[in-house]
């Protein structure tokens, strides 16, 4: 590899106009330089920079997955609160409705025993039903208000992810600066990879349940 | 000018929190709500539709609210339309910036129910004064 630092070896230590000796600390920090440079290609660090380089898309790509996923899962439960709360509304006050009129029943012409009975159970159940149709809405508006989390979480995502980009983009910089054009990235795939968050595009992924059976069937499973 | 008709604008470049605040404003009797992804969506909204409030988030991309907020404050014919900052940013310095800009009021989230509800009822409240 060319050498990016100039020779340091037999440096003049000619003070400057201000008495310090400007070269001779040039020097030293020449030589610092290049001696941190040979060690960390001595340890392999070059390789564990480009490895950091590789592994920050990778890191974003999961954060964006969790970005992507967690708010699904927030828009799938807002179209249930917001599904299910004007049903509890139309219990509310269909059963707040029928008690009244029963209530005016029993009041003129409902003048059996049986009926009586009949009316008053049935007056009990509406009261119930009403009251358990206003508490289950605002469970719902618990719930719905409960998705907050995911502007909040995925705002902070966001931050990492770009914090990550910024890293990413000096890490690769710094190696194209210092690594030996020969460096080569070590891809050997395992079979642990975890969900995959990004299955288009890659020829080697399913993404669908139809992919997977049609894959079996082609091996003869 | 408070009332079922009051037309709200909501400014949030997360469509949840835009769902939450339609959702709450329903709840709280305002039925009629359009939304917009980012300041400048609102401001292109506001050319072809009146509104009577702004609900507003703070980052958003393109154009954010606190911008948003200071054309609303330098256009002549949207100057006295009230907003509302709902921000996750909880800083002095925002909700001083906001104030400066004119904002009617500052949220911070995540907020209640309760909270939205009180901080609108005191600018209404204060709008009725004015206009008394």
């Amino acid at each position: 590899m060319e050498q990016p630092f100039p020779p340091t070896a037999g440096a003049p230590a000619a003070p400057g106009a201000d008495g310090v000796p400007h070269d001779e600390v040039l020097a030293r920090v020449g030589q610092m330089t290049r001696m941190l440079h040979d060690n960390l290609r001595g340890l392999g660090f070059d390789k564990l920079l480009a490895k950091a380089a590789h592994d920050i898309p990778d890191a974003r790509d999961r954060l964006d997955y969790v970005a992507k996923m967690t708010e699904q899962a927030a828009q799938r439960v807002l179209n249930a609160t917001e599904t299910a709360t004007p049903q509890q509304e139309r219990i509310e006050s269909g059963a707040s409705h029928i008690a009244s009129r029963w209530q005016a029943m029993l009041a003129m012409s409902c003048t059996g025993s049986q009926c009586r009975a009949l009316a008053e159970q049935t007056i009990a159940y509406l009261e119930t039903t009403r009251a358990d149709a206003g508490a289950t809405r605002q469970q719902l508006f618990d719930i719905m208000m409960a998705q907050d989390f995911q502007d909040l979480t995925g705002q902070v995502i966001r931050r990492v992810t770009e914090l990550a980009h910024g890293i990413e983009q000096q890490l690769v910089q710094l190696l194209v600066d210092y690594a030996p054009p020969e460096i080569r990235r070590d891809s050997t795939p395992g079979l642990l990879n975890g969900p995959q968050i990004n299955p288009n595009g890659n020829a080697d992924v399913v993404s669908n349940q139809g992919q997977v059976d049609d894959l079996l069937e082609s091996l003869g499973f | 000018m408070a009332g079922p008709n009051t037309k709200f604008l909501v400014v949030d470049d997360f469509s949840t929190m835009r769902r939450i605040v339609r959702n709450l404003l329903k709840e709280l009797g305002y039925t009629n709500v359009d939304e917009a992804e980012d300041g400048a969506m609102a401001l292109s909204k506001r050319r072809s539709e009146q509104f009577d409030f702004v609900i507003s988030d703070w980052n958003m991309p393109v154009m954010d609210g606190l911008t948003m907020l200071q054309q609303i404050r330098a256009d002549a014919a949207l100057s006295k339309m009230p907003v509302l900052m709902v921000t996750a940013e909880a800083k002095k310095e925002n909700i001083i910036a906001a104030a400066q800009a004119g904002a009617n009021g500052y949220v911070v989230k995540p907020f209640t129910a309760a909270t939205l509800d009180e901080k609108l009822s005191k600018i209404f409240e204060k709008l009725e004064k004015v206009g008394a």
